[in-house]
């Protein structure tokens, strides 16, 4: 079994380690709503499969109210110093980040050297870009920052109310330089794995989001 | 006035807010194209529905704010039977199938339109679900809502009342 470990350095936010022997580590920032179970088991399941997982709450470490809006209030120089760590691993990293926990990673990214940020992959979870939104009015996504070099890719839930904007988010990271690509999940909603009444389906997905972020690592060229 | 998306959207996507903040007066402005199909395959335009009072509600079937206000469309409905009001729901970027599931376990007396691939949820720069327009007599924009709420009483009711109002008195 494996010990979790808490705040490896003083200086980085804290964050939930699941210790594995394989060469990759995979920074995992979970969403405004704070860390759920199905998040905290798939993290144990993939670095029993090899893959050191650091599980973040940025809500949590900050005392921040659940709220999207907070993760615009992350010190994007803490999570810089949090990247920089787990690239001093050695072991090949790659983050994941839920909803608009994208903003903080994404800040981080832009914040580091170009030769850093070219080492990294990022898979980001139906994120939340935008800065103001109306309807009847075209969309504004925040602009973070240089992204040259950074793989970025963008798991989508095709049950969202995103998943028509989804071109329009990708060419916005495009022009900021990063090399997107996205994957449509099938037959899921946001936030899947913590609905008050999941369908069968998610109920499942749930169960093998560990199987699925490992594909999706390994697809998109995280490996 | 706008809102800030990161909170509100997921808000009620993920937590399914009983009811939304409230309906947006807006300037009478234009209403963009709409260009749907019912269940049946017919094209639908907002001409179809010209010289009534519209409210057309964005929804989706997984989406569960917006089955829960879906009952209180059907009752506005039969509330205003014989008065000059349409009630167009639009399902956002699902195929028929999964509709016709839905319908199969809600019963609708209004019109269900689809919008497989989103282009009508685009071109009215849809962000959440559910959203709702109301349209006045001439087809032009008056009040927005984005999240659920209950469509035959309180503020809703009223603002539907006085669309249907304006046109007693255009009448006169």
């Amino acid at each position: 079994m494996w010990v979790c470990a808490f705040a490896v350095r003083a200086d980085l936010p804290d964050h939930q380690v699941f210790p594995a022997y394989g060469q990759q580590l995979l920074l995992w920032a979970v969403s405004e709503r704070g860390r759920t179970e199905p998040e905290v088991q798939a993290a144990q399941k993939l670095a029993d499969q090899g893959v050191e997982t650091w599980l973040l709450d940025l809500v949590a470490a900050y005392f921040l109210p659940q709220l999207a809006s907070s993760m615009d209030a992350v010190p994007p120089q803490d999570l810089v110093g949090l990247l920089r760590a787990a690239q001093a691993s050695g072991k090949r990293v790659a983050v994941a980040a839920v909803s608009r926990a994208a903003v903080p990673v994404l800040r981080a990214a832009a914040a580091l050297d170009p030769v850093e940020r070219q080492r990294l992959c990022v898979m980001l979870m139906y994120p939340n870009l935008y800065t103001v939104v109306e309807p009847l009015a075209e969309p504004d996504f925040l602009i973070v920052g240089s992204l040259a070099g950074l793989r970025v890719q963008v798991l989508q839930p095709r049950r969202s109310a995103a998943t028509p904007w989804l071109p329009g988010l990708l060419d916005h990271l495009a022009r900021q330089g990063a090399v997107t690509r996205y994957v449509i999940l099938e037959n899921l909603r946001e936030g899947w794995w913590a609905r008050e009444t999941p369908t069968e389906f998610e109920m499942a997905e749930s169960r093998r989001m560990d199987a699925m972020l490992l594909r999706e690592l390994n697809n998109g060229g995280c490996k | 006035m706008k809102r800030w998306l990161g909170v509100g959207m997921l808000a009620l996507v993920l937590a399914g807010a009983a009811h939304a903040a409230g309906l947006e007066a807006r300037s009478a402005t234009s209403a963009p194209e709409l260009r749907a199909s019912d269940l049946m395959g017919a094209s639908r335009t907002l001409a179809d529905y010209r010289g009534k009072v519209v409210l057309l509600n964005f929804w989706a079937s997984w989406c569960p704010p917006c089955l829960r206000e879906m009952p209180s469309m059907e009752r506005l409905r039969v509330k205003m039977a014989g008065r000059p009001l349409a009630i167009v729901a639009l399902d956002s970027a699902e195929t028929a199938d999964e509709v016709n599931a839905f319908l199969s376990r809600m019963k609708l007396g209004f019109p269900i339109l689809l919008d497989p691939d989103g282009s009508n949820t685009k071109r009215w720069k849809v962000f959440a679900l559910p959203t709702t327009f109301l349209l006045d007599a001439e087809g032009r924009v008056r009040y927005v809502l984005t999240g659920p709420t209950e469509w035959d009483e309180g503020e809703a009711l009223g603002a539907v009342e006085s669309l249907l109002d304006e046109m007693s008195v255009t009448a006169k």
